[in-house]
């Protein structure tokens, strides 16, 4: 009954006209920066900090609020359109987006991934306002051995993601761990694979790496294509997902909606781990696993609502504990404390109308975004009737800029452009830049947590064994890798298999 | 914004209508660049604009940031010594590291020799915290128990190398104990390793004040030269007997060459932005201390705290092979 109370004290304060419009403004501003790729909500909202100041503390955190999760609804948009990820956690959304998108079915790929994300950041939502003390203790009974173990699983996921041989695919992820290796060493602070250069002391950024294996591969690849445009004009029927979709996708919403909200509490990249094990999960429960890679609307489903779920739950930790999982929580960190309020275990009882007003804006900013994307949706396949030779010098001006402006740096901008050749040839050879992408980002956490764990336990390798949670996802990830050798396994493995030798 | 935008721009082009008509006229004449070696929106960004905005009402010119984030903040630095003028129009941030880290490698800077030090500004305020359940009430409850159990006790870094890491191994090192480290990164980690109980302590800038304030973690000392108002009962490193002050301070510089007139002007701005109300507050909503040091002083600084760097990064064996 008191939470009842306090939702409605939260939606009084969200409801205010002025809160209404910065809401509004931080999710269009959000839609934007997600679909524009490189330009990423990280560079959004550190540069409109500075103007939330003039307002109350509400509006400022529900505008930047907005901001972040606005921009996960808008990453899928480009991913599917023209195979280039708006930001990190949209890059498993390509592979069966873009897909769709050829096959003249862009519109039922954007809708699911705009409903999808409805769905799965509303009940992130609920369960926010329901459990959100409760499951702060989660996250802080993660400790190095426990995340080693849960990275260790996410890699095994790999397994999943791949689409041709399996070989291939553990090369570029070794590719990926060896980039991720590269900087100063997490542990001991020796600089690593740096050849002395200033602008390797931090490691190469994700963001270049994204865009040039995804964005810059995809146009260099494009152009060298005899510019026909048979598959992209192929009509578009409808626009919005049919009974069919629905009833493929019902499954995987679900699914990734409670994933997503779990691992988005966990501190690191969850949004991003939760696409990719969405995507993994799905392909492992279909009963016909060989269509994902080809244009599967579960693949889109499952891994997009996914995304947003962790967006929702990622501000578990900030509110309750004041503890930031990921760099867009820390930036909004930073703008309570701007504005005067310390998240923490207090803020809750101190300031229940900006907790609670801040968690009612997000309600009303998903309902918001989904009035404003479906609309949209129309525009946004319009867009691929755009000439290529308009198109493509586009895509590349945005991703020069959205890369110049995550971090001021030119450096940056030549780390793309080498990436961008680098998957050029990887897509020539057949190689997939997914796992290299995957194990870029894991593979650092993983080293880090493990030596942290072994510093922790004294050189103790049992130690990921006797801690309960993460003798769990050890135990999965040996499910996950033996499985398939089972009898009753088998027989998907083969249909995997068929697809290999195609 | 757009109106104080505006304004900027007013101001460079009256600015610079000046400059053309009068020809030698008094600096500053156009905007100056400020690097902040840091991505915009954290506690040292925010700080620096709030100073930055002070002293350009003073200088009479607009103070333009430029994050130049990288390097541990010192690709900053390091770009304005390679490529800047010393005509006083682009300033940077010097953030420790500036110092510490040709100790550590093979650098492109020379901290003694490669810039024109203006004047010295604030620091951070640390602290050691452990989860309210341990069982470490004082600071001397963790020194007895390390010393009869050498290495068992851990703490929890916001990375290897960095101030808090030095500042921990100076500290055992005059209390005569050994410590574990466990390098995180960021505060964010720190905070959910010593409230998960993961590490014994937490060695962190005040991320951890709203866990103190709720009463989740104890604070067992800060490192700050006076005692912090916000915790009032908490010691200083001074009054452990640890004759020290660790804050991982940092003032601004220009390129190596510039006039003492214009270096004198900018510390004069600068001086005056700490005692402005309004930088004073933002400072105290991130625990930052204003520790101001003129020109001169600052560069005693410079060497001093180089001598006391080197010694503690040869014994961790981070020193560079030369």
């Amino acid at each position: 009954m008191e939470t009842l109370l306090n939702v409605g004290q939260g939606f009084g304060v969200a409801l205010m006209p002025v809160n209404l419009l910065y809401c509004f403004i931080g999710v269009f501003i959000g839609t934007l920066v997600g679909v524009l790729p490189g330009i990423g909500p990280i560079s959004a909202m550190s540069l409109l900090l500075p103007i939330t100041l003039s307002g109350t503390p509400e509006s400022g955190i529900i505008m930047m609020a907005g901001i972040y999760y606005g921009s996960m609804y808008g990453g899928s948009t480009t991913s599917i359109l023209v195979n280039i990820p708006g930001e990190a956690a949209s890059v498993v959304t390509c592979i069966d987006g873009h897909q769709m998108a050829k096959q003249g079915r862009a519109g039922p790929a954007l809708g699911i991934s705009a409903l999808g994300s409805f769905i799965a950041g509303t009940f992130a939502l609920i369960a926010l306002m329901l459990v959100a003390p409760g499951l702060a203790s989660v996250a802080i009974a993660f400790g190095p051995a426990e995340y080693f173990s849960l990275m260790v699983l996410g890699l095994v996921v790999l397994t999943f993601l791949t689409q041709g041989s399996m070989a291939k695919a553990l090369l570029m992820a070794c590719i990926g761990i060896v980039l991720g290796l590269i900087g100063l060493d997490s542990i001991t602070a020796m600089p690593r694979l740096t050849f002395g250069r200033l602008e390797l002391i931090d490691g190469i950024g994700l963001v270049p790496v994204v865009m040039g294996l995804f964005g810059v591969a995809e146009v260099l690849i494009n152009t060298e294509k005899l510019i026909k445009r048979d598959v992209i004009n192929a009509k578009i029927t409808h626009l919005l997902p049919n009974k069919a979709d629905w009833k493929a996708s019902a499954g995987p919403i679900g699914r990734g909606t409670i994933l997503g909200f779990f691992l988005g509490i966990l501190p690191g990249g969850g949004s991003v781990i939760s696409s990719f094990a969405s995507y993994a999960l799905e392909k492992r429960l279909s009963k016909t696993p060989e269509r994902f890679g080809n244009g599967a609307i579960e693949g889109v489903a499952g891994p997009e609502s996914a995304n947003n779920a962790a967006a929702g739950g990622a501000f578990i930790p900030l509110m309750t504990l004041g503890i930031p999982p990921n760099v867009v929580m820390a930036l909004l960190l930073g703008a309570f404390i701007v504005h005067g309020v310390q998240p923490g275990p207090l803020m809750i009882t101190q300031n229940p109308g900006l907790f609670w007003g801040i968690v009612a804006s997000m309600y009303i900013g998903n309902v918001m975004l989904l009035v404003l994307n479906l609309p949209l949706i129309g525009m946004w396949v319009q867009l691929l009737k755009l000439p290529y030779n308009i198109l493509f010098p586009l895509i590349i001006l945005f991703t020069i800029i959205g890369v110049y402006c995550s971090s001021n740096n030119v450096f940056d901008v030549y780390v793309m452009i080498a990436f961008g050749v680098i998957g050029y040839f990887m897509r020539k050879i057949g190689y997939e830049p997914a796992p290299l992408v995957l194990a870029f980002v894991l593979g650092p956490m993983m080293e880090n947590n493990l030596r942290k764990s072994l510093i922790l336990s004294q050189g103790d390798l049992w130690t990921f064994v006797e801690r309960p949670i993460s003798a769990v996802c050890l135990a999965i990830a040996v499910v996950l890798l033996v499985g398939p050798l089972l009898p009753s396994f088998r027989k998907k493995r083969e249909l995997v298999a068929l697809e290999e030798g195609a | 914004m757009f109106q104080r935008n505006r304004l900027m721009i007013a101001f460079a082009a009256v600015g610079m209508l000046m400059s053309a008509g009068a020809g030698a006229q008094e600096y500053p004449t156009k905007p100056i660049t400020l690097i902040v070696p840091w991505p915009a929106g954290g506690s040292t960004d925010i700080s620096m604009r709030a100073m930055a905005e002070s002293a350009s009402k003073i200088l009479g010119q607009p103070i333009t940031i430029d994050n130049k984030a990288g390097g541990g903040g010192t690709v900053g630095p390091a770009t304005m010594a390679a490529t800047a003028k010393p005509d006083g129009y682009t300033i940077a941030q010097i953030p420790i590291t500036v110092f510490r880290l040709p100790l550590m490698q093979e650098t492109p800077w020379d901290p003694a020799k490669d810039f024109s030090y203006i004047v010295h500004l604030t620091g951070y305020t640390f602290g050691v915290t452990t989860s309210a359940e341990s069982q470490f009430k004082t600071w001397k409850d963790v020194v007895d128990y390390a010393k009869t159990n050498p290495g068992k006790v851990t703490y929890a870094t916001p990375g290897a190398g960095t101030s808090l890491h030095i500042g921990m191994e100076q500290i055992s090192a005059l209390a005569g104990i050994k410590l574990t480290q466990v390098p995180f990164k960021g505060g964010a980690e720190t905070n959910a390793a010593v409230l998960g109980q993961h590490t014994m302590l937490q060695a962190d800038s005040t991320g951890w004040r709203p866990l103190v304030d709720a009463g989740k973690l104890r604070l067992l000392m800060v490192w700050t030269s006076a005692r912090s108002p916000n915790f009032p009962d908490v010691p200083t490193l001074k009054e452990l007997g640890y004759p020290m002050v660790y804050d991982s301070p940092f003032g601004i510089a220009g390129p190596k060459g510039m006039d003492p007139k214009i270096i004198a002007k900018l510390h004069d701005a600068f001086k005056k932005a700490l005692d402005d109300p309004a930088v004073i507050a933002t400072l105290a909503k991130f625990d930052m201390v204003p520790n101001y040091k003129n020109t001169e002083d600052y560069k005693k600084f410079v060497t001093e705290v180089t001598n006391s760097e080197l010694k503690v990064i040869e014994s961790l064996g981070l020193k560079k092979k030369n």
